[in-house]
C-alpha cells in the first residue's frame, strides 16, 4: 500500500472509531490505559477503543468505574454492529494496561484485568494481546485488514527523544501481525 | 419496603455484562423480583407470556432493538401502559423524542449510576421507598 494513501486517524481516552476503510489506520498512545481492537474479519470491519477506568476513590459509588468501562465496551460492539458486524464473529486484540508509576496501586493491572473478564462474559475471542509491563505502547491497528502492530516506548522518554526512533519488539505469542 | 419487594422488573440488554450490571444495581435499590432477556424478540415472549411491572431495556440490540420492542409491546393490549424504561449510551435528542413518542416512560443514559437509575425508575413508578 501506498504509505501516502494511508489515513491515520488518533484515538483519544475516553473515545472509540470504527471504519472499514482500508486506507485507515486507527493509532493511539497507551500507558495504563487499555485500548481493545474489536473486528468482524467476514465484512472486514474494525474499530478501536481507548479507556482507564475511574478509581474506586473517585466515586462514592464504588460500581461506577465498572459501569463506565462497560459502557465503553458497548458504544464500540454497538458501533461495529451498526454497519453490519455481526457480534457472534467478532474477535479483540488488546493493548496497554502497563504499570507506569512504580509504586501505589496497579492501575494498568485493573484496566487488562476488566478487559480480558469483559471478553469473556461476552464470548468475544481474543486472538492476540500484549498487556502490563513498565512501558507505555504506541499502537496502530488497521480495522479492515486486522492488522496490528507496537512499539514500546523507552521507559524515560526524554525531551526531544522521539518514540518512533524505537524499533518494534516482536510478541512473544505471534499471534499479532507486523505491518 | 413492601412496593418494593413485589416490584417485577423485566432486563433486556444484549451484553451479559450490562444485564448483571443493572441487576446488582436494582437488588442494591431493594429490587428482588428481577427477570432479563437477551433482545427485544425474547423480552416481547417474555412480556406476552407473564407482563412484568417495569420494563428496563438497552437501545441498541440486534435482532429487535428498544424502539422495535418498545412499539410491539404498546401494540399489545395487557403491556399497553406498562411501564418502560430506555437504557442508552446515545441518550440524545432524537432517541429521547422517538423513545417518548413510541410510549417510552423515562431515558436513562449509560453509564448510568445507581442515583440516576434510582432516580429514573422513581419518576416513573414513583418514591421507593
Amino acid at each position: 500500500m501506498n504509505s501516502a494513501s494511508v489515513n491515520r486517524v488518533q484515538v483519544k481516552e475516553g473515545d472509540y472509531r470504527v471504519s472499514g476503510d482500508p486506507n485507515v489506520v486507527l493509532s493511539t498512545f497507551l500507558g495504563s490505559c487499555v485500548a481493545v481492537c474489536m473486528r468482524d474479519p467476514e465484512i472486514r470491519l474494525g474499530g478501536m477503543n481507548h479507556f482507564l477506568l475511574p478509581g474506586d476513590d473517585d466515586f462514592l459509588d464504588p460500581r461506577h468505574a465498572e459501569r463506565f468501562g462497560v459502557h465503553l465496551m458497548e458504544v464500540l460492539i454497538n458501533g461495529l454492529m451498526s454497519h453490519g458486524a455481526s457480534r457472534d464473529r467478532i474477535e479483540a486484540k488488546l493493548f496497554g494496561g502497563a504499570q507506569i508509576l512504580s509504586h501505589g496501586r496497579d492501575i494498568g493491572q485493573a484496566n487488562a484485568n476488566f478487559a480480558r473478564k469483559f471478553l469473556r462474559v461476552e464470548g468475544i475471542r481474543i486472538v492476540a494481546s500484549s498487556l502490563g509491563g513498565d512501558r507505555g505502547r504506541r499502537v496502530e491497528f488497521r480495522p479492515c485488514s486486522g492488522q496490528a502492530r507496537q512499539r514500546r516506548l523507552p521507559l524515560n522518554t526524554l525531551p526531544g527523544v522521539s518514540p518512533k526512533a524505537e524499533m518494534p519488539d516482536l510478541l512473544e505469542s505471534g499471534t499479532l501481525e507486523w505491518l | 419496603m413492601p412496593f418494593l419487594r413485589h416490584l417485577r422488573v423485566l432486563v433486556v440488554d444484549d451484553t451479559n455484562t450490562s444485564r448483571m450490571l443493572v441487576s446488582s444495581t436494582l437488588q442494591e435499590i431493594g429490587v428482588l423480583h428481577i427477570d432479563f432477556a437477551r433482545d427485544g424478540r425474547q423480552a416481547l415472549d417474555k412480556v406476552m407470556a407473564d407482563a412484568p411491572h417495569l420494563v428496563i431495556s438497552d437501545f441498541n440490540m440486534p435482532n429487535m432493538d428498544g424502539i422495535e420492542f418498545l412499539e410491539a409491546m404498546r401494540a399489545y393490549g395487557p403491556s399497553s401502559k406498562t411501564p418502560f424504561i430506555m437504557l442508552s449510551g446515545k441518550a440524545d435528542r432524537d432517541l429521547i423524542q422517538t423513545a417518548a413518542r413510541c410510549g417510552a416512560n423515562n431515558v436513562i443514559k449509560k453509564p448510568f449510576t445507581r442515583q440516576s437509575l434510582r432516580a429514573g425508575i422513581e419518576a416513573v413508578v414513583g418514591r421507593l421507598q
